[in-house]
């Protein structure tokens, strides 16, 4: 049985590496699924403990963040078709319609 | 559970011994499928069909093989190269891997057997037919499946042609459009055998429903139950879309598409591509064998558990399968094409509330009593 | 063996997720995005919640990774190039989320449990199914509320700025 502080460091690149695309990149999309593959890395960490602890709410709490990244999904990506129909990009630099 | 299995040498082989068996099956599927395909169309169609190679022209597929491996390999100029080679692959795995999960025969005790002095097996060791047999059995088929999309998508978007674009953005809607009439249809499946482990579904259709003056008994196939025929047309015709037959066939309509996602594709690759379509036939034909039509049990007869009976539902297992693909080609050479809005329409506006409309059906069978 | 499984797809998901935010190509980086994900559902199984892998595999790689491959295709994203942040943004971001990950290490190595949890851990439907409708079910109501709101909120988005044909598939 593998230790959970392997899953733990596992989780914690991925979030890292997330955390990387979300600063480095400019291509909306891009960005949006450096967000999923953090909550991804959330995911594992609330799986990870769940079984450390013998406790199902960890898993719950992954079904929930399953459903609602589903749902962020949809409206992200639909933001996204109308910037760029609007913009005809989608570099998160050039959506500054609500800056000052 | 990968922890709290014990595992030996004797299990590491008989596992092997049951993937080199079913990938065997499987890999046969694609030339036998396209024999009986052709000569069924030409008895639909009331002509002779490939009648020259071999006798009643067997051999014509391995002709057909053997012309696709010497036929040049095409890739386009503008084709994106490492995913236009994937591609096939990504179309093949989930036909392959799907079949895991899913029962294939009675469990039988395997003999004590003594070869030259050495004990090759002890007593006692059951032989389960299933590669996999994993508690979220449902749930891994339908997780499979949902990604037999990408194949498809990869292959139309990196030829970099807009037929090929075309048939695979149709493929991909269609495809996620009826994975949720699929998937809610075999929730009602799931409702009834209170598990999602395919081994318990398959145990709970082999029971009776009721027994008549003692000799008259119904067997307890899904397909058979009063509440669970509504569920059995929703899930047999998505598969006809989730496979993308005929009269679902969109992501090839030839006189629309010229080829659909795999214009492009020449050789074995194109060759691949006609695999992963009949493979996915096969394993959709075993998955709903399993979920409807009781799996591997024989009705009125109480399979022993030895080798013998093994082969028996093996058989009659095999059997149910291959009725359902017979059906497959039947259907396509009898009905025709539909619209593609037609089709989404009937997707999401009709099989969507119907299957919402059958659990709650079959839940309140289950909540009264009667199943 | 356990150990082999564990690091073989952990390098699979470090380096396709390191694929996702490096390469230019968003239908790359989509389908490396797939791979990590699938390599985490390997690791969900490891956990001993194969019911989760399945999600896991059906929700995000079944589901959302077809339908950011969808827009990515839709808008024809792949031909136009992504201009590059500036330099010194580039520099941040590279060396704070290296920074970040050295702190995580050295929290995690230093206050997280290092023993095996004891005993079986039984993680399958049944157990999720009761606890769910016991404990949580308004919260279960309210995601199915949030998911309705996202449906329709999708096709109102999409559908104002295309026509009707193509924003009936996208809002899907």
């Amino acid at each position: 049985m593998i230790p959970t502080h392997w899953f733990l460091i596992l989780s914690a690149i991925l979030f890292t590496i997330g955390v990387c695309g979300v600063l480095t990149r400019r291509n909306g999309i891009t960005i949006f699924m450096s967000i999923e593959l953090m909550v991804n890395a959330v995911n594992l960490t609330f799986l990870a403990y769940a079984r450390q602890m013998h406790d199902t709410h960890g898993l719950i709490f992954v079904f929930f963040i399953m459903a609602i990244a589903a749902a962020e999904a949809a409206i992200g990506l639909a933001i996204f078709i109308s910037l760029f129909h609007h913009r005809d990009t989608i570099d998160v630099d050039e959506a500054n319609l609500m800056h000052w | 559970m990968p922890s709290n299995v014990a595992f030996d040498a004797t299990d590491i082989v008989l596992s092997i011994v049951k993937i080199a068996v079913i990938l065997g099956l499987w890999l046969n599927v694609t030339p036998i499928m396209v024999w009986v395909e052709r000569r069924g169309s030409a008895l639909i169609q009331d002509r002779p069909g490939p009648n020259r190679v071999g006798p009643f022209g067997l051999l014509q597929s391995f002709a057909d093989a053997l012309k696709f491996i010497l036929k040049e390999d095409i890739i386009p100029a503008q084709a994106h190269k490492w995913l236009y080679t994937l591609a096939p692959t990504f179309g093949l795995i989930p036909a392959l891997t799907t079949i895991a999960v899913v029962p294939w025969g009675r469990a039988f005790v395997i003999p004590e057997m003594h070869i030259l002095g050495r004990t090759l097996f002890e007593g006692g060791r059951v032989f389960n037919p299933i590669i996999a047999d994993v508690n979220a059995g449902i749930l891994v088929i339908f997780a499979l499946a949902s990604l037999g999309v990408y194949g498809i998508t990869i292959a139309g978007w990196s030829s970099s042609n807009k037929y090929s674009m075309f048939g695979a953005i149709r493929a991909s809607a269609q495809m996620i459009s009826y994975e949720l009439s699929l998937t809610l249809a075999a929730v009602s499946v799931l409702l009834v055998a209170g598990s999602l482990r395919l081994t318990d579904v398959v145990a709970q259709q082999s029971d009776y429903y009721f027994v008549l003056f003692g000799f008259l008994k119904l067997p307890a196939w899904n397909i058979a139950s009063p509440a669970m025929w509504l569920s059995f047309i929703i899930f047999f015709v998505s598969a006809f879309a989730e496979t993308n037959r005929l009269p679902f066939d969109f992501a090839e309509a030839e006189a629309e598409l010229v080829a659909g996602y795999h214009t492009e594709y020449s050789s074995m690759k194109f060759a691949l591509f006609f695999m992963a379509e009949y493979m996915a036939m096969a394993t959709m034909s075993a998955v709903i064998t399993t979920l409807y039509l009781g799996g591997w049990d024989i009705p009125w007869y109480n399979e022993p558990a030895t080798f013998f009976g093994f082969l028996l539902s093996f058989l009659a297992f095999m059997a149910k399968v291959s009725f359902l693909m017979f059906i497959f080609v039947w259907v396509r050479w009898t009905i025709p094409r539909l619209k593609y809005d037609i089709l989404m329409r009937i997707g999401w506006k009709f099989f969507l509330p119907l299957a919402i409309l059958n659990i709650v059906i079959v839940a309140a069978f289950i909540a009264g009593g009667w199943l | 063996m356990e150990y082999a499984i564990f690091f073989l797809f952990a390098a699979v998901a470090v380096i396709f997720a390191l694929v996702v935010i490096l390469h230019r190509n968003p239908v790359v980086g989509a389908l490396s995005l797939v791979a990590s994900f699938f390599a985490l559902a390997v690791m969900y199984v490891l956990l001993e919640a194969p019911f989760l892998a399945a999600l896991q595999v059906i929700v995000y790689a079944g589901a959302i990774m077809v339908l950011f491959l969808f827009v990515i295709m839709l808008l024809n994203l792949s031909h136009a190039p992504e201009p590059s942040t500036r330099p010194i943004q580039q520099f941040l971001g590279y060396t704070s989320s290296a920074a970040f990950l050295i702190g995580l290490i050295y929290y995690i190595s230093k206050y997280a449990v290092t023993t095996s949890p004891t005993g079986v851990f039984q993680a399958d439907a049944r157990t999720i199914g009761i606890r769910m409708f016991e404990a949580y079910v308004f919260p279960f109501e309210m995601v199915s509320i949030l998911l309705l709101a996202a449906i329709v909120g999708a096709l109102y988005l999409s559908g104002r700025a295309l026509p009707a044909a193509s924003s009936s598939e996208v809002g899907k």
